[in-house]
């Protein structure tokens, strides 16, 4: 029943661009304002030819995994210290979870700034928009490990770094994986969007030009990649999720 | 007991109010070091008069009231479609299965770069920014209420059933009740993505609303006013998020 | 006495119910041939033709084009020619309806004094900032550096006043400018001049910017927008002779009288601005292939549609 409803699915979608086509090419809909869905594919291979789409996939790709990386190590790092101090837990939990609703994307001609027109602007953008999800995932990580396992350790004596090693870090595994995922999808919006605003880098710089250029099948078609790229990463997420959970 | 609480209390505070005071003085030396430039990192003396500046000046308010109305209606455009397509996804397996996962996979798509298309159809005025609010909310309010109806406990559905409860009873007795938490969750999610959605809609195009006076601001350098716009503006969204997730969790019994 | 006040109040509300509003896309506040519709409404010109004008400021010639083509207002002022005729190129409903300016005289680039580039050899490799893409500022970079045959790097940097932080933030190497901005920073020796745009040949002949409105609206407004190009026309006569303009625009503007003068004097020759003849329009379409804006020049048909230039009425 699953296949045959993503089959539907995906039926549905192609009928709807169908039905799309016909209503521009009948011109109830402005072609100006929506392109044709043909059209939008067939400048595909301009925009790979022309925009050095390969390239520019490059740098998005790069600063995504940079401020992910970068948020998963410094957050499993920072929510493991508030784990092991009960007292800093207590006091700056909320701050973090401040920090996580804040936008601080919106700071952006400050970070322009401070450190530059320059891909590093967008790491360190995405980088802090992603960190405190992460800590706040890892922390309930932890607090959610079965007390049974901890008192385990404590009675064969274990020494901390045993401890953490052995019992803390495998059982707070899942979660810190939810954590590396929000963390890599927060980056990902971040850096795209980001790019776009500020007119620099990768993807999301292309749509911006793209558009300023009034070149609309192509601003929809890299719009269409950027959504594919979102779904790949997604995909490699929940696949590279599902790998390590069967292995753990 | 009341010992203890009160000694807890003190234990929080000190490590907060040691860490803000560090920050404080981190940020005053940076800002007179004069190693970066000019007004970025502004004397905290600064930095208050431009907070105090924002409350103060006329403008603000007409600002605010625009963003608000900006927000709000993006609210209603987008909870409404999410509610709607969420009860759709989470009452039917069929449904769900076609077409749920195309929603997870356009959730974490950044939603700013469909604004040059949404200028083309709404214009530069309101309504462009409101629809790049709606479009961000959509998501996670669907989300949510797909997920909160699958949550609700079949025990309950089928005690509604023996009752023979008609609609209007199942839905406010039952599954209004039940679906409270996911609800109000989805509703925090979808106010935080909505309200950046229209704050940066507004830095890139427009001539009103508090993303417009922040573009502003930096634009005339004024950076302890730009700063003061920020700290509002985080300020209301940490705020609402707050008052949300108060609700949102039940007290424990 | 009482009667007369009430008589006048009715005439005025009458008047101004009378007058028809105009929206305004206006690219650059503060410079001098942009502030043709604001010198106009403060000066009564535009009422005297029975309009109100309600004027948006962009920060450059692609974001006035989006206004316009969005139709959240009737006319976009000082768009850039090769992003109108490239949208119009691509099926884009916009019209051109008057030039705005011939040659690039009030164009320059700067740096900040103490940067280590000294002249336009050294913007090799360096980012050099334009306002948006399709403005005019976007095509004379493009020239200048094909003029100069210097490999540099042009960067979208927005309006005036955040180029200018970017450039002295170091944000980007080289910014862009238009008299009257920046020249009280270039007399107070804060930044240098690296190339104006009075240098460029290819820009010197050649109509960079125009007033464009959306094809729907100048069907629907035709003879509003008639009136606005009469009231623009005698606005720029008054710009140039009266002895009001300068103190007005002084006071719309923020600069001082001397440095509005001095602009006025040695950047804006009055024959730049005259709206009535689009000059180049070969050039033009050359520069529009080579810089990317055009697939191929406009056909003979598509230029008649596309420009729609109003006559002046004798």
């Amino acid at each position: 029943m699953r296949r045959a409803a993503a089959v539907f699915g995906m039926a549905c979608i192609l009928a709807v661009l169908a039905l799309l086509q016909m209503a521009i090419q009948a011109e109830w809909i402005d072609a100006y304002v929506i392109p044709l869905p043909t059209d939008m594919l067939a400048s595909l291979p301009r925009l790979v030819a022309e925009e050095h789409i390969v390239a520019r996939f490059g740098v998005t790709f790069g600063e995504t995994l940079s401020a992910g990386l970068l948020a998963l190590v410094v957050g499993v790092a920072l929510g493991a210290g508030l784990y092991r101090w009960p007292r800093m837990r207590r006091a700056f939990e909320p701050w973090v979870a401040v920090f996580a609703a804040a936008p601080l994307v919106l700071a952006y001609p400050l970070f322009l700034v401070l450190f530059g027109r320059s891909s590093l602007t967008i790491v360190v953008i995405a980088f802090g928009s992603a960190l405190a999800p992460v800590v706040l995932k890892t922390l309930e990580g932890f607090t959610a490990i079965r007390p049974v396992l901890i008192n385990v350790g404590r009675s064969l004596r274990m020494r901390p770094a045993d401890e953490f090693r052995m019992i803390l870090m495998p059982a707070a595994l899942p979660h810190i994986f939810v954590g590396m995922r929000l963390a890599l999808i927060f980056a990902l919006i971040n850096v795209v969007g980001v790019e776009f605003l500020i007119n620099l880098g990768g993807l999301g710089q292309l749509i911006n030009e793209l558009a300023e250029r009034f070149d609309l099948p192509g601003t929809w078609a890299s719009i269409g990649l950027v959504v594919g790229v979102s779904i790949c990463f997604f995909v490699m997420l929940d696949g590279g999720e599902r790998w390590l959970r069967a292995r753990s | 007991m009341a010992a203890r609480a009160k000694l807890n209390q003190a234990g929080v505070m000190l490590p907060r109010i040691v860490a803000a005071v560090v920050i404080l003085c981190a940020w005053q030396a940076l800002a007179l070091s004069g190693l970066l430039f000019r007004d970025v990192i502004p004397p905290l003396q600064d930095l208050a008069r431009g907070l105090a500046g924002v409350f103060t000046s006329p403008d603000f308010y007409a600002n605010l009231l625009v963003t608000s109305v900006e927000l709000l209606g993006a609210l209603l455009v987008g909870g409404a479609a999410g509610v709607v397509v969420g009860l759709w996804l989470g009452g039917s397996r069929f449904a769900a299965a076609a077409f749920e996962r195309w929603i997870d996979y356009l959730g974490p798509t950044p939603k700013i770069i469909l604004f040059p298309v949404l200028i083309l159809m709404f214009g530069v005025g309101m309504q462009s920014k409101l629809a790049m609010g709606a479009v961000s909310c959509f998501f996670p309010i669907a989300i949510s209420v797909a997920a909160g109806l699958r949550g609700v406990n079949p025990v309950l559905l089928r005690v509604g059933r023996s009752f023979r409860a008609r609609l209007d009873q199942k839905l406010l007795k039952i599954y209004l009740p039940a679906m409270v938490a996911p609800l109000l969750n989805g509703a925090r999610l979808g106010f935080g993505v909505a309200l950046i959605g229209v704050l940066l809609a507004e830095t890139k195009l427009s001539k009103q609303g508090l993303g417009f006076m922040v573009m502003d601001a930096y634009q005339h350098f004024d950076m302890p006013r730009m700063y003061g716009l920020l700290i509002v503006s985080v300020g209301m969204a940490a705020g609402v998020n707050q008052l949300l997730q108060r609700a949102a969790t039940p007290t424990k019994t | 006495m009482k009667a007369l006040i009430w008589a006048t109040a009715l005439l005025a509300t009458l008047q101004m119910a009378q007058a028809e509003t105009l929206k305004i896309a206006v690219g650059q506040r503060g410079n001098w041939d942009t502030a043709i519709p604001e010198l106009g409404q403060i000066a009564g010109i535009f009422k005297k033709h029975d309009l109100q004008l309600d004027i948006l400021y962009t920060s450059g010639g692609g974001e006035t084009q989006q206004a316009v083509l969005s139709r959240s207002v009737d006319i976009g002022t000082a768009a850039g020619s090769l992003g109108a005729l490239g949208a119009a190129s691509k099926g884009a409903p916009v019209r051109i309806i008057s030039a705005e300016m011939t040659g690039a005289p009030e164009l320059y680039w700067y740096v900040p004094t103490n940067s280590p580039i000294k002249t336009v050899q050294d913007l090799a490799g360096k980012t050099v900032g334009y306002s948006t893409t399709g403005s005019s500022t976007n095509t004379v970079i493009l020239m200048a550096q094909a003029q100069y045959k210097v490999a540099f790097n042009p960067v979208a940097s927005g309006g005036l006043p955040a180029t200018f932080t970017q450039a002295m933030s170091g944000q980007i190497d080289a910014g862009w400018a238009s008299a009257p901005f920046g020249i009280e920073a270039l007399n107070q020796g804060k930044i240098r001049v690296i190339v104006r745009g009075a240098e460029i040949d290819a820009a010197r002949n050649q109509t960079v910017r125009v007033n464009i409105v959306h094809a729907a609206i100048l069907a629907a407004k035709r003879p509003a927008i008639e009136r606005f190009m009469q009231a623009y026309r005698e606005t720029l006569d008054w710009m140039y002779s009266s002895p009001d303009a300068i103190p007005t625009f002084a006071k719309f503007s923020g600069v001082s009288t001397d440095i509005a003068t001095q602009m006025r004097d040695q950047y804006f020759p009055k024959a730049t601005l005259s709206p009535d003849q689009i000059v180049g329009l070969d050039s033009l379409m050359t520069d529009g292939v080579t810089f990317k804006f055009l697939a191929a020049p406009l056909s003979a048909q598509q230029v008649k549609d596309v420009i729609q230039l109003q006559p002046a009425k004798p």
